[in-house]
C-alpha cells in the first residue's frame, strides 16, 4: 500500500513541478487556494466512494445524488425554510439513500452496479422534477455560504478554503476508521474475501451497508458544499459524470475494483492530481480539446505504472524466496 | 433485446405524452374542426420553459391551441412524439430538429403530412415551410460590441463556452472575434472560423483563448478562476452559454475582481441579470427564447389560415435578438419573469 | 529409472518446480509405456498435482527434462501438448454446461469454412467418440443435462477426439458414483488394450490397485518409489506415501470423555432437508464424521456453524440452546471451524499472517472500537510459534505461504478465541506430510485440554487414525456410530455404502 501512495504522489509532484516551472502564475496564492479548494471538493467524494470500492462494490448515482442534494437544498431554502434545518434534511436524505442502495445489495442480493445505476437514473430524474428542472440560485444565505464556500485566512496573502477543513476533517475520521478499527480491518477483509469474512464471524451486511452509507452521506456534504461554491443548480447537470472522476480518483489513489484495497492519502492525492491536470491544462494553455485525451492518458499511465511496479515486487519476492 | 428497446421506448415516449399534455385528448378542447399545432423542443431545458411561455401568449394573443413536447431522451424520443403527433393528424408542428441531416428523409415524410417549419436549429435541406431563429453570428458581433462598450480602451479578452462542438456556439464565438478585430462582417451561411488554440490578437483587443467545459458549471468556473491566474490584464470574460456568465461572476467576486475584470455573455439567467442590475456584469444577449414560442405558433396559423405572406421569400424568419445593459434591465427582467410564469402553466 | 525403453510414450526427467513458499517438485522422473496404466500417487501436497499440470503444458518446469517418443520437446502451452497427443482430465471437468456434446467436443477447432460451422460432421465425429468410450447420448444433449460421470466420459471422449495418445487423469473418480466408477475403470482399460498410456492419479489406493499396471509414488515432491503390477498392495503404498508407519503417524491418545459440549437433536440441514440428525460430542473427545462425498458432512458442520442456518432441530452447546443464524452467533457459543475450502472460505489470502490470525478474535481484543495493536500481535505470534508456522515474518500474506501453514493459520486463528467445541472439515486436505502431523497432534492436544473435536474426514487412514468415535453419514442421515474399539475399515464402509461393501474407499 506504501508504493501505490510513492507513485501518486510522485505523479503529483511531477505534475506540479513541471507546471510551476512553465507558468509563473501558478505558484500565487490564489491559485493554489483554487486548486486546494476543487481538490477538497472532489476528494470528499472520492474518499466516500472508496469505502464502497473497498468492499468490492461501485457507486454510479453519486452524481445524481449531488444534483438531488443541490437541487432539493436551493428548493427549500427559496420556500424560506430554517437553514440549519435544510442542510440536516439534505443529509439525513443522503444518508437514506446510502442505506437503501446497502440493504438492496445487501438483504435483496442485487448487484451494485445494477442498484446504482438505477439511483443514477432515479435522482437526477427526481432533481428535475421537483424543481421543474430550473435552475436554482443560493443568494441571500450569507451565513450559510461563509460556512460552506468561505475563507478562513492563514497570513495576509493566503487564506484556505472551507472545503479544505471539511476535507481534513472526514480524512482525519476515515483514515482512523479504516486503519485503526475493528470494523475498518473488518471492511478490508470482506472486500478481499466476503466468504471468509463471513466464516470469522463478522457480519458482513452491516458493515456493506455501513460502506454505502457514508458513500452517500459524504456525496450528500459535497453536494452542500458544491452548491454553495456555485451558487447555483442545475437540475439536470449538476454533478453529471462526478461518479466518474471519482472512481478514476479511487483507482488511481490505489484503490482496486476487485475490492480489499485503498487509502485515504492516495485518494484525496489522486482527488487532486485530477484537478492539477485540469489546472495545468489552462496555465500551460493547452488546448481545451485536449483535455480529456491528457487526463485519461496520465490516469491510464498511473494505473499501469502501479501495476507493473506491483508484478516487479512479487517476482522479486519469489526469487528471494527461492534462494 | 432490440425489440424490448423499442417497445421500452415505446412506452416510456407514451407515458411523456400523456404526462406533457394531459389535456391532449380532452373531447372538450380537442374538436376535429378546431386546428391544433404542436411546438416540439430539442430537449428539456429553462430556455424551453421561456419559449413555452412565448406560446402560451400566443395561444390567448392569436386563439389558436399548440401542445408543447419536450422530448427529454433525445432523438429517438424526438422521432417517436413527431410520429405520435403525425397519427393524430396535426395540422402542423414547429420543430427544433436534433439531427437536422439525418433526419432530413424523416421531415420531408412529415412536411408531407403536415405544415412543418424548423425553429432554433434549422434542416435546410428538408422541405420545411421555413425556419424560425438567430443569426449566431450576428449576434456574436453584438456581443462584441458591447465588450468594446465595456472596454473602450480595448484590452485582453477570454470566451468561455460548453461546447464548441456546436455551430451556434462556434458562430458566436466567432462573431465575438471578428467585431473586436474590427474585421468585415461575413454571411452567416458560411462563417469562416479562426483556430480555437491560441491567442488572436488585434490593434486594441486580444483574444486570448477559448476554455470549454462540457456543461459542467464546476468547471465553468475554475476555468474562470484559471483564466485569472494565468492572465494577469485579463479585462474581459465572454460567456456565450447562459451559465457561463453566473459562473464568471461568481469567480470575479471571490477574487476580488468586481469592476476590473467586466463580463459579457449572452443569455438570460437570473444571476447575470442581478449583476447587470448591480454594475458587475456589464451586459448580455438575450435571443428572447418567448419570441421563438410566439412566432412560431403565428407563423404557423397565418399558414393554416391560407396567409401568402406568411412565409418570407428566403424561407428564413429572423428574431431579433436583444442588447440587455443597465438601461433596459428592469422591464426585460418583468418580460422574463412573466414568460416563466406562463411557460410553467401545463 | 529405466532409460530410452523402446516403448517410452512418455519420459520425465529431473523435473523441478518452485512455487513462493513451497518447493513442489525437486527432481521427479517418470516413464509411461505404450499401452500402460501408470498410477501416480502420493499425500496430497506431495507434487501429483504440479507434475500433471507440468507434463499437459499448464505450468513449465523451473528445470528438467520431457521426451515424447524419446524426443526432447518443450511444453510451453495447454495447446503445444495437445499438439503431441497429451491431454489432461481435470479434477474439475472443463466442460461447456450450456453447449450440447458435439460443440463441446470440438470446442476451439471446430469443422467449417468461413466461420460457418459445418454440424453434420461434428455430429459424426462426435458419435464416432462416444461410441469409444461407450456413451449412447445423442451429440446433440446438452452437457449440464448429464450427470457428472456421463460428464467425465465426454471429457475423455474431448480428449480422444483430439487424437490424444497420452491421457491424465486426475482423480477421476473423486465425485463418481460406484457404478460410474467401474463404467470409467472399463473405458480405461479398453483404451490401454488400443495402445493408450494412461497416467491415473488418485489416493483411492483400491482403485489403484485394481486398475494400475505399475506404480509411481511422490512424497514431499520427490520420487519415493515405485511398484509393479503383483508388488502394488495397500499397506506397501501408504508407508512409501508416508514415509514411516503409521502407528507412530497418527498422535491420539484417547481420554476418559467428559461432559456433553454439543448436543444435536432432531437437526434438520438446508441440504438434506428430510433427514433429522441427533448426537452428542463431549469434552476430550474426538469424533469423525465419515462417509462417501455427499453425505451430507460439510453441510451438517456449515448448519452447526450458523452458514446455513438449520430447518429444524435443536442444537445445545454445554447445556444451552442456541440459535445459530449465522458464524457471529456459533463463535458466541464456543465454535470453532476450520472450513474445507481454505482458500474460500477460511483465509483472505492477500492479508499478511498477522491480519488473519487475529481476524475473530479482533472485536474480543479492542479498546473501545481501535484496534489493539499489542494484543493482534500477540495472537499472530503464539499462532505462528505454537503451531510452527513457517513464515518469514508476521507481515507476509498467506497467498504466499505452503497449504500446511495455511491451515495452521486457520486453526490458529480459532484458538485464540479459546472454543469449546472445534470443527473440522478435512483439517488435512492439501497439506503436506509433516504439517500433517503436527495438526493431529494439535487436535489430541486440544482433546487433552477439555475441548471437544469433530472432524469430517474423506481419508480412512486418518479417521482410523485419530477418532475416539465415528459418526457414518450416508446421503444425509447418520447411518451409524463405531466407537474406536469396534472401528474397522470394512465396519466404516459398510455404513457408508448404506450396506454395500465396497474397496472403493479412500485409503
Amino acid at each position: 500500500m506504501k508504493k501505490n501512495i510513492l507513485g501518486i504522489m510522485a505523479l503529483f509532484a511531477v505534475v506540479f513541478l513541471f507546471t510551476a516551472l512553465k507558468n509563473d502564475s501558478f505558484l500565487n496564492a490564489y491559485n493554489l487556494q483554487n486548486l486546494i479548494k476543487w481538490s477538497c471538493l472532489y476528494g470528499l467524494i472520492g474518499l466516500g466512494v472508496s469505502f464502497v470500492i473497498i468492499t468490492g462494490g461501485i457507486d454510479l448515482s453519486i452524481g445524481s445524488v449531488i444534483g438531488l442534494v443541490a437541487s432539493l437544498l436551493a428548493l427549500l431554502l427559496s420556500k424560506g425554510r430554517d437553514p440549519s434545518t435544510c442542510i440536516a434534511l439534505v443529509l439525513a436524505l443522503s444518508a437514506g439513500i446510502g442505506l437503501m442502495h446497502g440493504l438492496l445489495i445487501t438483504k435483496v442480493k442485487l448487484q451494485p452496479f445494477v442498484v446504482t445505476l438505477c439511483g443514477l437514473l432515479f435522482y437526477r430524474g427526481i432533481a428535475r422534477y421537483i424543481t421543474d428542472n430550473q435552475s436554482m440560485g443560493f443568494s441571500g444565505h450569507d451565513t450559510l455560504d461563509s460556512i460552506f464556500s468561505g475563507k478562513v485566512a492563514v497570513s495576509s496573502q493566503f487564506a484556505l478554503p472551507a472545503p479544505f477543513f471539511y476535507l481534513v476533517v472526514v480524512a482525519v475520521v476515515a483514515a482512523l476508521f479504516l486503519n485503526r478499527t475493528v470494523w475498518g480491518r473488518y471492511l478490508f477483509a470482506l472486500g478481499n474475501n466476503e466468504t471468509a469474512a463471513r466464516y470469522s464471524g463478522i457480519d458482513t451486511d452491516s458493515l456493506k451497508i455501513l460502506a454505502y452509507v457514508a458513500c452517500s452521506l459524504l456525496t450528500g456534504l459535497a453536494g452542500v458544499l458544491f452548491a454553495f461554491e456555485l451558487n447555483s443548480v442545475q437540475p439536470a447537470s449538476t454533478g453529471e459524470f462526478y461518479e466518474l472522476y471519482t472512481i478514476a480518483a479511487a483507482v488511481l489513489g490505489g484503490c482496486s475494483l476487485r475490492g480489499g484495497e485503498g487509502s485515504v492519502l492516495g485518494v484525496i492525492i489522486a482527488a487532486a492530481v485530477i484537478r492539477l491536470l485540469y489546472n495545468s491544462i489552462n496555465m500551460l494553455g493547452i488546448s481545451t480539446h485536449l483535455e480529456y485525451a491528457i487526463i485519461g492518458a496520465v490516469i491510464l499511465a498511473g494505473v499501469t505504472v502501479d501495476e507493473l511496479v506491483k508484478r516487479y515486487a512479487a517476482a522479486r519476492r519469489t526469487r528471494q524466496q527461492a534462494e | 433485446m432490440k425489440s424490448f428497446l423499442v417497445s421500452a421506448s415505446l412506452a416510456a415516449s407514451l407515458l411523456l405524452l400523456s404526462s406533457c399534455n394531459p389535456s391532449g385528448d380532452d373531447p372538450k378542447t380537442g374538436g376535429a374542426k378546431k386546428p391544433k399545432i404542436a411546438y416540439v423542443t430539442n430537449g428539456v431545458d429553462p430556455f424551453w420553459d421561456l419559449c413555452a411561455g412565448g406560446v402560451r401568449h400566443a395561444e390567448k394573443a392569436l386563439g389558436i391551441e399548440c401542445e408543447v413536447h419536450m422530448p427529454n431522451k433525445g432523438l429517438v424520443d424526438q422521432q417517436r412524439i413527431l410520429e405520435t403527433l403525425l397519427a393524430k393528424g396535426i395540422s402542423g408542428i414547429a420543430v427544433s430538429p436534433i439531427d437536422a441531416d439525418n433526419q432530413t428523409a424523416f421531415l420531408n415524410d412529415a412536411a408531407k403530412q403536415t405544415k412543418l417549419i424548423t425553429q432554433d436549429a434549422d434542416a435546410p435541406k428538408s422541405a420545411r415551410l421555413c425556419y424560425i431563429g438567430t443569426d449566431n453570428y450576428k449576434a456574436g458581433r453584438a456581443l462584441g460590441k458591447l465588450v468594446k462598450e465595456a472596454l473602450p480602451g480595448g484590452g485582453e479578452v477570454m470566451i468561455f463556452v460548453g461546447r464548441l462542438e456546436q455551430l451556434n456556439a462556434r458562430q458566436r464565438r466567432q462573431g465575438v472575434i471578428d467585431e473586436l478585430l474590427d474585421r468585415p462582417s461575413q454571411s452567416a451561411t458560411d462563417v469562416k472560423f479562426d483556430p480555437v488554440a491560441g491567442a488572436i490578437k488585434g490593434e486594441r483587443f486580444t483574444v486570448l483563448d477559448t476554455r470549454t467545459d462540457d456543461f459542467d458549471k464546476a468547471r465553468a468556473k475554475s476555468n474562470a478562476e484559471d483564466a485569472m491566474t494565468k492572465h494577469e490584464n485579463l479585462a474581459c470574460m465572454v460567456g456565450l452559454f447562459a451559465y457561463n456568465p453566473p459562473a464568471c461572476l461568481d469567480a470575479v467576486k471571490e477574487a476580488g475582481k468586481t469592476g476590473k475584470i467586466k463580463i459579457c455573455g449572452f443569455d438570460e439567467q437570473d444571476a447575470a441579470l442581478a449583476g447587470i442590475k448591480e454594475g458587475t456584469v456589464h451586459g448580455t444577449i438575450s435571443q428572447q427564447p418567448w419570441k421563438y414560442g410566439y412566432e412560431s405558433v403565428r407563423v404557423l396559423k397565418q399558414i393554416l389560415d391560407g396567409d401568402k405572406q406568411a412565409v418570407p421569400e428566403n424561407r428564413f424568419l429572423e428574431i431579433p435578438f436583444l442588447v440587455v445593459t443597465k438601461a433596459n434591465i428592469d422591464e426585460f427582467w418583468a418580460e422574463k419573469r412573466r414568460m416563466e410564469a406562463l411557460g410553467k402553466q401545463p | 529409472m529405466a532409460d530410452v525403453a523402446p516403448t517410452a510414450l512418455l519420459q520425465a526427467r529431473q523435473l523441478t518446480k518452485q512455487f513462493p513458499g513451497v518447493r513442489a517438485l525437486r527432481g521427479v522422473s517418470l516413464t509411461l509405456h505404450r499401452g500402460e496404466v501408470l498410477a501416480v500417487i502420493g499425500e496430497t501436497g506431495a507434487g501429483k498435482s504440479t507434475l500433471m499440470k507440468i507434463l499437459a503444458g499448464v505450468q513449465s518446469p523451473d528445470s528438467g527434462e520431457i521426451l515424447v517418443g524419446g524426443k526432447p520437446v518443450r511444453l510451453p502451452s495447454v495447446r503445444a501438448a495437445q499438439r503431441l497427443g497429451i491431454a489432461l482430465i481435470h479434477q474439475e471437468l472443463n466442460l461447456a454446461d450450456n453447449l450440447d456434446i458435439g460443440a463441446n467436443l470440438f470446442l476451439g477447432r471446430e469443422p467449417g469454412r468461413g466461420g460457418w460451422i459445418d454440424h453434420a460432421s461434428i455430429r459424426a465425429g462426435a458419435r464416432e467418440q462416444l461410441d469409444r468410450v461407450g456413451l449412447k447420448e445423442s451429440p446433440d444433449t446438452l452437457v449440464g443435462t448429464l450427470p457428472i460421470g456421463r460428464q467425465q466420459l465426454v471429457e475423455i471422449a474431448k480428449a480422444l477426439s483430439s487424437q490424444a495418445r497420452i491421457l491424465i487423469m486426475d482423480e477421476p473418480t473423486s465425485s463418481l458414483s460406484r457404478h460410474e466408477t467401474d463404467t470409467l475403470f472399463h473405458v480405461v482399460r479398453d483404451l490401454r488394450s488400443q495402445g493408450l498410456g494412461v497416467i491415473y492419479i488418485s489416493h483411492r489406493l483400491g482403485e489403484v490397485k485394481a486398475l494400475a499396471d505399475r506404480v509411481v509414488v511422490l512424497r514431499d515432491g520427490e520420487n519415493a518409489g515405485e511398484m509393479d503390477r503383483a508388488a502394488i498392495v495397500p499397506e506397501a503404498m501408504v508407508r512409501l506415501m508416508v514415509g514411516r508407519d503409521l502407528s507412530q503417524f497418527y498422535v491420539r491418545q484417547p481420554q476418559q470423555p467428559g461432559d456433553v459440549v454439543l448436543e444435536v437433536d432432531r437437526l434438520r440441514t438446508p441440504a438434506h432437508p428430510g433427514r433429522e440428525l441427533s448426537f452428542q460430542v463431549r469434552a476430550g473427545e474426538v469424533v469423525a464424521l465419515a462417509g462417501l462425498v455427499g453425505a451430507g458432512r460439510t453441510e451438517l458442520l456449515q448448519t452447526l456453524f450458523g452458514i446455513t442456518p438449520a430447518l429444524g432441530g435443536q442444537v445445545r452447546v454445554r447445556g444451552r440452546v442456541q440459535r445459530l443464524r449465522n458464524a457471529s452467533d456459533a463463535i458466541g457459543a464456543g465454535m470453532a471451524l476450520a472450513p474445507e475450502d481454505r482458500k474460500q472460505h477460511g483465509l483472505v489470502l492477500p492479508m499478511s499472517v498477522r491480519e488473519n490470525a487475529s481476524l475473530p478474535s479482533l472485536r474480543r481484543d479492542q479498546r473501545r472500537g481501535l484496534l489493539n495493536r499489542a494484543a493482534e500481535e500477540l495472537v499472530a505470534r503464539r499462532t505462528v510459534d505454537q503451531l510452527g508456522v513457517k513464515t518469514p515474518g508476521l507481515d507476509q500474506a498467506v497467498q504466499n505461504l505452503s497449504g500446511g501453514n495455511q491451515q495452521k493459520i486457520v486453526l490458529g486463528k480459532w484458538l485464540a478465541l479459546d472454543p469449546h467445541l472445534l470443527l473440522l472439515d478435512e483439517p488435512t486436505r492439501g497439506i503436506d506430510v509433516g504439517a500433517k502431523r503436527e495438526i493431529y497432534r494439535l487436535m489430541d492436544g486440544l482433546a487433552a485440554r477439555g475441548v471437544a473435536v469433530l472432524f469430517a474426514s474423506s481419508e480412512m487412514e486418518e479417521v482410523l487414525g485419530m477418532a475416539d468415535r465415528v459418526l457414518v453419514m450416508h446421503e444425509g442421515r447418520l447411518a451409524g456410530e463405531l466407537p474406536r474399539a469396534r472401528l474397522t475399515e470394512e465396519a466404516l464402509m459398510q455404513l457408508a455404502t448404506g450396506g454395500a461393501s465396497d474397496s472403493g474407499f479412500t485409503a
